[in-house]
């Protein structure tokens, strides 16, 4: 997996991470990297992006629930978006939208 | 020539104690070995043994059993590349550190050394501070890869019996065969743990001789984490009171709030338990986001539904039951997503789809017993090195 960090300057309580490739088990370590991403102010908007993303296994959806906790232990907002294919199939199977705030 | 502990060359720090190292010279120069032994032992190394006769080296391997050997090529007799070559194609030699001795080496000699095998080269005259460094190097790596090695063979033995364990959790093929006549049902199940080892688990109950219950877990992750945690479920589910098995919904939001409090966040199950009642001709069952179900009846093989929150990752999690006809004839398969993410030589992964037409080839060349020749299919397509544990159970009523 790989991921990256966007802030846009139009909307500067919103941070936007793009993750992209395969999210499994071998990334526990680079995920400690996206949670240090959540370090904002209470209030400020946490989104994963999905629209890169091809596969997730279930380590993955792990690391959906600690960024949750993460986000609710800190104040922020966190959202999904733009899950597609195998991924949507396998958040919908795990009915993460009942969970997380999750869009298209 | 003992020396003091304290001693070291230019008043440089010594490094890690190379006290139990041994180094066995090859030298016929009485000169040359006895400056280098005295180097060696300012090294810190206190085992030394020499070889002056080229047809005792083999010999004085064995006997000496060093960590390094240090071979001067400018001996009378001694071609000290093919010595090299030798010790490289003998297995107990091969990680040996062999330090190769000559004068003025030439930067073609060295190359052919190094092609050789040879470890590192010193020219002669030797320097104490060159020579020291470079030994001292060669002996801390070896000692470093020799913990590493250590390490990771006892990671590697806990791992074998932590599967063995594993698999001592689920039930015996006798025992399937015996429940199966018990309830009239063909009943073939594979459980195979991945080199990782991972958190897949599965059990039979008969709670009465009408209902046959079937439960399949497959942990998040992989390693003794994954295990110990489907070892957790295993003990959960041995406390329960037979009332607590009947319903299907109510067991997994007892098995979730129990997993929750014990689990960290970020780890959970998904699940299957299903109870099948022959007396109704019913299948009543609830699931926790597990691979969905292949349901084999008259008219082909559908997915069921087993979609439903994660055991042990919400507090607030409801689950629900699911009822379809199960009448003779009709079959059932479970399995992991071992099963259904395994990957072919090109990367391609099975998915539910692939695995609904296996399961279709599967049961037309066996209608009753199709898991064997279904298994068959996906080692030689999909290679039989699983990358996750593999759970697969297929069950037929008669």
């Amino acid at each position: 997996m790989d991921y990256r960090v966007s802030k846009n300057a139009e909307a500067p309580d919103t941070t936007v991470v793009y993750l992209s490739g395969r999210m499994t088990f071998a990334d526990h370590e680079t995920f400690r990297g996206v949670i240090a991403a959540f370090d904002g102010p209470a209030g400020q908007r946490m989104i994963f992006d999905l629209s890169e993303l091809a596969f997730i296994d279930s380590s993955g959806l792990g690391m959906f629930i600690i960024a949750r906790d993460t986000a609710q232990k800190r104040g922020l907002e966190f959202s999904i978006r733009a899950a597609r294919d195998e991924v949507k199939r396998l958040i919908t199977v795990a009915k993460f939208h009942r969970m997380f705030d999750i869009t298209d | 020539m003992p020396v003091s502990a304290s001693h070291s060359l230019y008043g440089l720090d010594p490094g890690i104690p190379l006290h139990g190292q041994r180094v066995l010279i090859v030298d016929d120069n009485t000169f040359n070995r006895r400056t280098l032994t005295r180097f060696l032992t300012w090294a810190g190394i206190r085992r030394v043994d020499a070889v002056t006769e080229t047809d005792e080296i083999m010999a004085a391997l064995e006997t000496v059993n060093p960590d390094m050997v240090v071979i001067d090529c400018d001996m009378a007799g001694l071609d000290g590349i093919a010595l090299c070559r030798r010790l490289r194609d003998d297995r107990r030699w091969r990680d040996l550190p062999v330090v190769m001795q000559t004068g003025l080496p030439s930067d073609q000699f060295r190359a052919v050394c190094f092609q050789a095998g040879a470890t590192d080269i010193i020219g002669k005259p030797v320097n104490p501070g060159e020579c020291i460094a470079r030994v001292r190097y060669h002996l801390e790596r070896r000692q470093l890869i020799h913990e590493l090695r250590g390490f990771r063979e006892r990671v590697e033995r806990e791992l074998m019996q932590a599967r063995d364990m594993q698999l001592a959790l689920v039930p015996e093929t006798a025992h399937v065969a015996a429940v199966g006549e018990r309830h009239a049902m063909w009943i073939d199940a594979a459980f195979r743990s991945s080199d990782e080892i991972g958190g897949d688990f599965w059990s039979l109950f008969e709670l009465d001789g009408e209902r046959l219950a079937v439960f399949v877990a497959d942990f998040s992750g992989h390693g003794i984490t994954a295990a110990i945690n489907a070892f957790r479920l295993h003990t959960l589910l041995l406390r329960l009171a037979p009332t607590d098995m009947a319903d299907p919904a109510a067991l997994l939001t007892l098995l979730n709030q129990r997993l929750k409090e014990i689990l960290p966040v970020g780890q959970f199950a998904t699940a299957f338990y299903g109870i099948i009642d022959r007396a109704t001709g019913l299948l009543t069952y609830s699931a926790a986001g597990a691979p969905n179900p292949i349901l084999g009846t008259g008219g082909g093989f559908r997915p069921l539904d087993a979609s439903g929150f994660l055991l042990g990752a919400f507090y607030e999690a409801a689950f629900e039951n699911h009822v379809v006809p199960f009448s003779r004839g009709e079959s059932l398969f479970l399995y992991s997503d071992g099963l259904s993410e395994a990957q072919d030589m090109f990367g391609c992964m099975m998915g539910e789809d692939g695995l609904l037409n296996l399961v279709a080839d599967a049961a037309r060349r066996n209608h009753a017993r199709p898991l064997p020749c279904l298994l068959d299919t996906v080692a030689s397509r999909y290679g039989d090195r699983l990358h996750d544990d593999l759970t697969a159970v297929w069950i037929t009523r008669r």
